[in-house]
């Protein structure tokens, strides 16, 4: 049966192959060239004229725009696994009638699909696993002056989480194919529904998985210089904590804990921005804020990971059940 | 090698199959001997492909009981090598070659025949390299059958095989199936909407119309217990009993009927005749066709006469 897998799947293997040889050519030139940029602008910059900020910030400006693409690419490679490795996997032999021959061989369908979501289903993984190892390398020295590894686009596309969202997608397309039995709406609706899990756990489930710390944090003019957003009602957004993931902030209170009298803030809120801050940072105002701490950070990789991978295993059970259903 | 399972090769007890609220299958009771080349008949949508696909275990029955080779249809790998099923327009995966095929029934049946197999290839003068979606209608039926012969089931299925063939490849196909099932010393069972092909090769009949088994039997049995039946008109009261007729028709001054009995032919006024397969079998289908009619169709029938 595994032969026979292999057989069926060395086109899409080699396209697959082809696709990842390439990108870690591109990776392996773009870390290098960020070493050599760490090493030549950022070792040592504190000895220099002029210190680390301008050097830092330039650094980060050279790279993000191409770590946030390839960070993007990588969140949607598993959707891409599961529509074209995944959803075709049953639904085209559904669709042709061949599982007709398939299924009367001397295997039975429940040990041939098992070997086909393993087989296919370990291919996905280590696919989008070399793709995350390589990005992950890549960009460590990026990752490490950042500073923003909880962002969505960069969570997601280090480390083992798109191990486990490649073998969830696969399982999903490949289940979805089962269930639909025509290929093109299986690799559609394989597609929305990744999409839609894509953006929901990182906006709904994952500030949830663990409880973040709260805590209060004093107000002052460089933190307001650094904020993204001041609201009328003495809201603010973009606060930012080094290493942590700040998940919601309280609006802006003052010394007893109270809301800001909205007199006295809208009073700072006027001419330039600078002025603004200034004004605001002599008001001795602090936050509320809940974070999850930087050195959560693998706590959350793995939990997410597992979640993924549960989900993988749920699905590829209701398949399993769902293929002796005997479908004509 | 002679087959390990003996008696039936498959008993059905009331099995019936619905799709929805279609009845693809209705309360259908068989009994079919072993060593036989078993001949599935009936006009398209009868429910043929029902009860095949019902046999190699690809579909699961609504209710009642169905028993191949002494288990449940696909019940396990070991029961999956004793049937070999061939499915309606013989499906082969289009992008592998026909030595891809073999190789594929060589790392999945464990009883695979290679021999037999590239003997097949061969005879058939196929091209193993050649793409299988690149092959004739009749070349991929040839090979769809190689590959079900080659893993030496005791019980061979084929649902329609031949049916989009042109004369000469559906003659050429039919040639290889029975020599398959002599090599083997196995059981066939053959579905056709053409009855000149289970005629050529089946010595036991299944009529199936309607979703329901309309006769079933040994073809030298039903041709020894159905006559032909002439009379003048009006002479229909006076058959003896034990006659069972299965469809008469009348003309203005005669009528004709298809019946069935044990004993022998009755005497004058009737005249009795053998009577051809393919009536016999054209006499149940249309007693089936009628009943499907309605009851209205009948009473019809008895204002005219």
């Amino acid at each position: 049966m595994t032969w026979m897998t292999w057989r069926q799947f060395r086109v899409q293997a080699v396209v697959g192959a082809a696709a990842l040889v390439a990108m870690a050519i591109y990776l392996v030139i773009l870390g290098t060239q960020i070493r050599h940029g760490y090493d030549a602008d950022l070792v040592g910059c504190h000895h220099r004229a002029g210190g680390c900020g301008s050097l830092t910030a330039e650094f980060v400006d050279r790279y993000r725009a191409r770590l946030q693409i390839l960070g993007a690419l990588l969140v949607v490679v598993p959707g891409i696994l599961g529509m074209f490795w995944g959803a075709p996997l049953i639904a085209r032999e559904l669709e042709t009638g061949t599982h007709r021959l398939a299924w009367n061989q001397s295997v039975t369908r429940r040990r041939w699909l098992a070997v086909k979501l393993l087989f296919v289903g370990l291919a996905s993984m280590a696919t989008a696993g070399l793709f995350s190892l390589l990005l992950t390398w890549a960009a460590s020295p990026y990752d490490l002056v950042a500073g923003d590894r909880f962002t969505a686009l960069q969570f997601g596309a280090r480390n083992i989480a798109p191990v486990a969202y490649a073998a969830f997608a696969f399982v999903l397309g490949a289940t979805v194919g089962l269930t639909v039995r025509r290929t093109v709406p299986a690799m559609a609706l394989t597609a929305v529904v990744f999409a839609v899990v894509q953006v929901a756990m990182p906006v709904l489930v994952r500030p949830h998985l663990i409880a973040p710390v709260s805590d209060s944090k004093e107000v002052t003019a460089e933190t307001v210089r650094n904020l993204s957003f001041l609201g009328s009602e003495a809201d603010i957004g973009g606060l930012r904590i080094s290493d942590a993931w700040v998940v919601s902030t309280s609006k802006l209170l003052n010394s007893d804990g109270q809301p800001v009298e909205l007199d006295r803030y809208r009073a700072c809120i006027t001419g330039v921005f600078d002025a603004i801050a200034d004004c605001m940072g002599n008001l001795d105002l602090q936050v509320r804020v809940a974070y999850q701490p930087g050195e959560r950070y693998w706590d959350f990789q793995w939990l997410e990971s597992a979640i993924f991978l549960v989900a993988a295993v749920a699905l590829a059970g209701f398949g399993l059940w769902r293929i002796q259903g005997r479908l004509p | 090698m002679p087959p390990e399972h003996s008696g039936p090769v498959l008993i059905a007890e009331g099995l019936t199959k619905r799709y929805g609220r279609r009845q693809a299958l209705t309360d259908c009771d068989l009994q079919v001997p072993q060593g036989r080349v078993i001949g599935l008949v009936g006009p398209n949508g009868a429910g043929k492909s029902t009860l095949l696909q019902l046999a190699c275990g690809l579909i699961a029955p609504t209710s009642g009981r169905l028993r191949v080779l002494g288990s449940r249809p696909a019940a396990n790998a070991a029961h999956l090598a004793k049937v070999g099923y061939v499915a309606q327009d013989t499906p082969v995966y289009p992008m592998l070659t026909v030595a891809d095929h073999l190789r594929m029934g060589a790392r999945l049946n464990p009883a695979w025949d290679p021999s037999l197999a590239n003997r097949r290839i061969a005879q058939l003068g196929l091209n193993p390299r050649q793409h299988a979606g690149r092959l004739s209608g009749g070349q991929r039926a040839q090979l769809a059958l190689t590959m079900a012969a080659a893993k030496r089931p005791e019980l061979l299925i084929f649902d329609e095989p031949a049916a989009a063939l042109d004369p000469l490849a559906r003659i050429g196909f039919l040639r290889h199936l029975m020599e398959s099932v002599t090599e083997l010393g196995a059981s066939a069972v053959l579905s056709s909407h053409l009855l000149a092909d289970v005629e050529r090769v089946c010595d036991y009949l299944i009529v199936l119309c309607d979703s329901r088994v309309q006769v079933a039997g040994d073809v030298r049995d039903l041709l020894s217990t159905h006559y032909r039946l002439v009379a003048p008109r009006g002479a229909l009261d006076r058959l003896p009993g034990g006659v069972e007729v299965i469809r008469i028709e009348h003309t203005d001054r005669q009528s004709s009927a298809v019946v069935r009995t044990d004993g022998p032919p009755p005497g004058p006024p009737w005249t009795a005749s053998a009577l051809p397969l393919e009536e016999l079998v054209l006499g149940y289908m249309t007693r089936a066709a009628e009943g499907a009619t309605g009851s209205a169709a009948a009473v019809m029938g008895e204002v005219l006469r």
